[in-house]
């Protein structure tokens, strides 16, 4: 693989990257009441003259440009993101860091139960064509497509959890509880897991089944699978080995590209069934207007973004020659 | 082709991990001890351990929980034995002897003295001294605690021998037996700096992460903040132990979960329900609703600003600085209606500042107003605001009124407020623009210039919570508190002079009419028109935990009260189970009754690390899948 | 075709809601019984404020659909005047905003959304004065959204642009002397038509789907409920634990049946007019 390929991609995405900092930057400069009030938010009896003591602290009374802009890029880059205002006293850095993983547990496994089950109804829809499954897996994904994830997740957790009492109505753990065994915790976290699983699977499978269906009629068109079923291979076999490794690659690069649009379902999901990810913590910050970590949030889900693309990038350079040019 | 069967063990393997954590919950191991823990639901958001930097109602409760004052509050809010268990006054009322309780420990053993309690009062006294000395002003982190020993006119503490504390105060009070101070364990706190403790700007704020160490009942073990925090029972309390051997405190998005969980009985307590939910749970035989009289109100504020014009900002008519223009406007508000409506009737009509939850302090107006919008009409005219051909009233300076009415983004039940407000004070021909603020900026918005701020508003709704003595809430119309805590700008140097003289009183039939003048001078003159007394909702069930106890007794609730008397007084309703439980128990999500739980604590990272590891192991199944199918696609092309 | 169908029903209701069911009903005006059940007079029940759920909806509707319309608007402006421009002058302007074109795909947009409608309802400031019959506050979101979605429309005009541009007719008309701002309203901008129209109709259902979700997160105003602020006050007052399924119901299906109408009308509007898949059925 050619090292400038890798070198520009890694170029772009630094780029994009340096041009999310700057958007927080200016989100910063407007964010609502002046940021020495946003910093000092709660505070009772803020004199005059702390608000100017707390300018020249901060840097504010330096120009905008450049000091202003290189120190907020410098310190960002350092790692420090500022102080939350709702987790008063913690940085925003540690606060992001207490709700990552549940939110990469909820979405990893809920992309790959997505990806197989879509790939699973795709594939099988453009196989069976016009058929009525086919009509109906239409059907069905465009109108989880057109249900907003939050509904699905209200419905499911209305009728599994409240009413007929399978499964917790909150949370990714049950508070408190002490495990006896890793198998334990694993039922616990399992059985917390189902519904929002369930909700942010069938929110993606759509997608990828569309994906995977027009993929699969287009490659059973294709002159060479005539040839092949000419030679007589079977179409369960044709379907395997050279449909599925041709939807394949659009899927890659729709993951990624996914990423930026799952998000506003991934938050409303967390917010529906009470987990303890990132998308509850926007939420909570949003209805604080705590600015600090919804830049933080911004920010970190950007990068996630730009990297999951740039992985994309690399790996379909990797599987399709042609685009290494 | 060897591929096929390798995928396909591959698929199947990635399918089992998933199915089997989905279906585990069926199959619980039998573990050996007994494990009881409380669940409160609450949906604040749980971001405090470190009780300076208290502002809500959850962050309080939680310090209650792992600390005593100085004097808890008891039953009935009384003072009662705490960090110390006697007191006594001198004659002349400016000395305050404590005795703290002998043989007391910290919960990790270490003995609590009488030296901790005057470093907990030092840490004020110092950040106070600090506070006057610099032209900044300082406070210790949300500087909400601070005011309760300097109301009561703290000067210096000391301790004579490691049984005794000894409180010198500048005027005679009784408002340090009410000081809502936690005493802190010197052992642990001591190694911070005055600045970390109070998260000064430029320090690194000490957190106070568990394990906490406290004298109270439970103490904090285990914290996900924003989500819930765990108290294990403290081994070494000093008073009567709670049933419950952990307490949770978890935050929910929505009081709807909330109260689905509490109904399936995965959390046992829920504050804060909201008007229909309270109404329907009422008939759940498992569940006990309890409606708290609250201690605070929700209000109209006024714009009252009258020290001159502010250039930029300011209230949009000087009307609103006329008393006579604000009564006549209090004449067309329906207090009942509001209750009924956007309260769901679950509240008392407003009138005075001081709530009759204070049933010592609280006296109903001399003359008292009924809704009435002729007799509104009647007074403004009077008052020298007549109309214009088309029916807008106009103010002294020949101008249009018309008042921006906004209120935070957090009390959305405004909205319903507000609405009512616009149409009847329409029927007086005054005009009304009614839109929510951002909270952050409309706290800004509130400020005078005395605070740095433009006074940028006419009218905003909001409320205030009180504490067991009236005084702070008394304290928000004074003039002293322009510029900090004053949001309606209320200048009454009489007013002024009658909270210092209650704050200091003793005599209580004395204080009693220093507060009723006080209340009726607001009340007359209404910078604040009162809208109701919003009631506390709180359901719990009934089935596991029992002695619940309401604190006050009367129209108060059994927790988020003003202390940890409700979690002290719970009994364990449940029989003790055998130990092993009888297989393929059904999947239900909490413990059946005194359902048996693990035994010791577990620590907090093998549960990421297992999640962790099991995402591992999906992903790795996943790529092989698709690994296996580009390498059979890439060797088919050959 | 049944999305039409629908489209058509649901845009009746959008028109002309005071006509069908009068004003939207407030805390003031609302008659009926607190959170009650479809009962008489009260076909789909009332909320905690007593007011008739199908005057909410159907008032929700003209909401809803209004402030998808103006953010497609906004949205479809951006994207076409960014795409033509990008495609036909080419050279360095098109790297540039084709840079901020991915930009725009890459990051977070949602995010973003959350953060700049407080930020940008302050600016804005009092919310009484009105776009089209919407208040200040939800014309905020709009924006918002506008700002924050044009960039699929923009690559998808670029790339038609692009094909357009080789064509012999803009050829001719740059031999002649046209400009380039003529050559792109004249000759480009009506053979791109076809495209924005089907892209369109997409963009709305996705700027529905974001409003609502903005909505549901705190962002919606009470005093003009789009369908996803009666969701979200459906649930703040607990309507979906009590059972109270009349509330949240009626907004839910509406957003799901205007979406996955405008989704099937707009994929079918795309067979048949998206050129390059012409001959694809």
């Amino acid at each position: 693989m050619g090292g400038s390929f890798v070198a520009r991609r890694l170029g772009q995405a630094a780029i994009t990257i340096v041009a999310i900092i700057l958007i927080n930057f200016v989100l910063f400069r407007l964010m609502p009441g002046s940021p020495e009030r946003v910093i000092l938010r709660g505070t009772p009896n803020v004199t005059p003259e702390r608000i100017e003591a707390l300018r020249e602290r901060w840097g504010l009374n330096d120009p905008v440009f450049p000091d202003q802009l290189v120190a907020y890029i410098t310190s960002t880059l350092t790692g420090d993101l500022g102080y939350s205002f709702i987790a008063r006293g913690q940085t925003v850095v540690d606060v992001l860091a207490q709700r990552i993983w549940p939110t990469i547990l909820l979405f990893g496994l809920g992309e790959m139960v997505a990806i197989a089950l879509g790939l699973a109804l795709g594939a099988y829809s453009g196989w069976r064509r016009g058929g009525p499954i086919d009509y109906l897996g239409n059907s069905v994904s465009l109108i989880l497509y057109s249900t907003p994830y939050f509904l699905l997740g209200m419905g499911f957790l209305l009728v599994f959890a409240s009413s007929i009492k399978w499964l917790p109505t909150f949370g990714m753990l049950t508070a408190g509880r002490v495990y006896g065994s890793p198998f334990e915790f694993l039922a616990d976290l399992g059985a917390h897991l189902v519904l929002p699983l369930a909700t942010v699977s069938l929110g993606l499978v759509g997608q990828y089944a569309i994906v995977m269906r027009s993929s699969i009629i287009e490659t059973l068109s294709e002159d060479y699978v005539n040839t092949a079923r000419a030679m007589g291979l079977s179409e369960g076999r044709i379907l395997r080995h050279h449909a599925l490794p041709n939807a394949l690659l659009p899927t890659v690069t729709l993951i990624a590209i996914n990423l930026g649009y799952v998000i506003a379902g991934a938050i409303t999901v967390e917010v529906v069934f009470n987990w303890p990810g990132l998308g509850t913590l926007t939420v909570q910050a949003l209805t604080a207007r705590d600015y600090p970590v919804l830049q933080g949030v911004f920010l970190l889900l950007s990068v996630a973004v730009v990297l999951a693309n740039l992985v994309a990038d690399l790996v379909y350079g990797v599987l399709d020659p042609r685009v290494r040019t | 082709m060897r591929s096929p069967i390798r995928t396909r063990a591959a698929r199947v393997l990635v399918a089992l991990g998933l199915v089997l954590t989905a279906v585990l919950p069926v199959a619980r191991l039998a573990t050996a001890s007994n494990h009881l823990i409380l669940k409160t639901g609450t949906d604040q958001d749980l971001q405090v351990l470190n009780p300076f930097s208290s502002i809500l109602v959850v962050d309080f409760e939680i310090f209650t929980l792992n600390y005593d004052l100085l004097l808890n509050f008891g039953q009935d809010l009384e003072p009662a034995p705490g960090f110390a268990d006697s007191w006594s006054a001198s004659d002349d009322g400016l000395t305050w002897t404590f005795h703290i309780r002998d043989g007391m420990k910290w919960s990790d053993g270490t003995p609590a003295t009488s030296a901790d309690a005057l470093y907990t009062y030092q840490l004020v006294i110092d950040a106070t001294a600090k506070s006057d000395a610099s032209e900044d002003g300082y406070y210790l982190g949300a500087g909400y605690l601070e005011g309760y020993l300097t109301n009561a006119g703290i000067k210096s503490v000391s301790a004579p021998d490691a049984s005794t504390l000894v409180v010198e105060t500048e005027f005679a009070n009784t408002l340090l037996l009410n000081a809502y101070v936690p005493i802190l364990p010197r052992h642990i706190w001591e190694s911070h700096t005055l600045d970390e403790i109070g998260s000064a700007e430029g320090s690194t704020p000490f957190l106070n992460e568990p394990p906490v160490v406290g004298t109270g009942p439970y103490q904090a073990t285990e914290w996900q903040p924003g989500d819930h925090i765990t108290f294990t029972r403290n081994p070494n309390y000093w008073g009567k132990q709670g049933a419950a051997d952990q307490v949770v405190v978890q935050t929910f998005q929505a009081m709807d979960t909330a109260v689905q969980a509490l109904k399936s009985g995965e959390i046992d307590y829920v504050r804060g329900i909201q008007p229909d939910q309270f109404t329907a749970l009422q008939g759940d035989p498992n569940i006990q609703v309890v409606e708290g009289i609250s201690n605070g109100f929700s209000e109209i504020a006024f714009n009252t600003y009258n020290r001159g014009p502010i250039e930029g900002g300011g209230a949009s008519t000087t009307a609103l600085q006329d008393p006579k223009f604000r009564d006549a406007l209090a004449w067309a508000i329906d207090q009942q209606k509001l209750v009924d409506v956007t309260l769901g009737g679950f509240g008392e009509p407003g009138t005075t500042i001081v709530p009759p939850f204070h049933t010592r302090w609280h006296s109903p107006p001399d003359n008292p107003r009924s809704f009435d919008i002729a007799e509104a009409n009647r007074r403004l005219d009077a008052a020298g605001y007549p109309r214009d051909a088309s029916g807008n009233r106009l103010d002294k300076e020949g101008k249009v009124i018309t008042l921006r009415v906004t209120w935070p983004d957090s009390e959305a039940e405004h909205a319903t407020d507000a609405q009512f407000i616009k149409e009847w004070w329409s029927e007086l021909g005054v005009g009304v623009d009614a839109f929510v603020t951002e909270e952050g900026k409309l706290l800004d918005d509130l400020l005078p210039p005395e605070g740095g701020g433009l006074a940028n508003f006419d009218i905003e709704l909001w409320g205030w919570v009180g504490d067991p003595d009236p005084t702070s809430l008394l304290n928000v119309l004074r003039g002293e508190e322009i510029g900090s805590f004053s949001d309606s700008f209320y200048d009454n140097p009489r007013y002024d002079e009658l909270f210092l003289l209650q704050r200091a009183e003793s005599d209580e039939a004395t204080r009693f009419a220093q507060i009723k003048e006080m209340q009726n001078l607001t009340y007359d003159e209404a910078p604040y028109i009162i809208l109701y007394y919003d009631a506390e909702l709180h359901a719990y069930r009934t089935d596991r935990f029992g002695g619940w106890t309401n604190q006050p007794s009367d129209g108060g609730t059994p927790l988020f009260g003003y202390g940890s008397i409700g979690y002290t007084h719970l009994t364990d309703l449940s029989a003790v189970p055998a130990p092993t439980q009888e297989p393929g128990a059904t999947a239900g999500p909490s413990a059946a009754p005194g359902g048996p739980d693990g035994g010791s604590t577990g620590s907090d990272s093998t549960p990421l690390i297992l999640g962790i590891a099991a995402l591992v192991v999906v992903i790795a199944g996943g790529l092989l899948v698709m690994r296996r199918r580009s390498a059979t696609a890439a060797s088919e092309e050959e | 075709m049944v999305g039409l169908a629908i489209l058509t029903f649901f845009a009746i209701l959008a028109a002309i809601p005071e006509v069908l069911v009068g004003p939207l009903q407030t805390a003031v005006t609302s008659i009926g019984p607190r959170l009650s059940p479809p009962i008489d007079g009260f076909p789909l029940g009332t909320d905690e404020l007593g007011r008739d759920i199908v005057n909410l909806t159907v008032h929700g509707a003209r909401i809803s659909m209004t402030i998808g319309l103006l953010a497609t608007v906004v949205t479809v402006a951006i994207g076409v005047l960014v795409g033509i421009v990008s495609g036909f002058v080419g050279g360095r302007i098109d790297a540039v905003l084709m840079r901020i074109t991915d930009f725009f795909l890459v990051i977070p947009t949602f995010v973003l959304a959350l953060i700049l409608t407080p930020i940008i309802r302050d600016v804005v400031g009092s919310a009484t004065t009105e776009v089209f019959g919407i208040r200040m506050t939800l014309i905020v979101i709009v924006v918002v959204i506008g700002i924050t979605s044009w960039s699929s429309t923009a690559r998808i005009i670029r790339s038609q642009t692009l094909s357009i541009k080789e064509r012999a007719f803009v050829d001719r008309a740059r031999v002649v002397g046209a400009g380039p701002g003529y050559i792109m309203r004249v000759h480009i901008l009506p053979n791109v038509i076809n495209l924005i129209v089907a892209n369109a109709v997409l963009v709305f259902a996705g700027a529905v789907l974001t409003e609502t979700t903005l909505s549901f997160v705190g962002l919606g105003d009470p005093f003009q409920p789009s369908w996803g602020q009666l969701l979200e006050a459906a649930r703040s007052v607990g309507a979906p634990g009590l059972g109270a399924w009349w509330y949240f119901v009626p907004p839910g299906l509406g957003i799901i049946l205007v979406v996955f109408a405008f989704t099937l009308f707009g994929s079918a509007l795309d067979d048949l007019l998206n050129p390059r898949r012409g001959g694809r059925r």
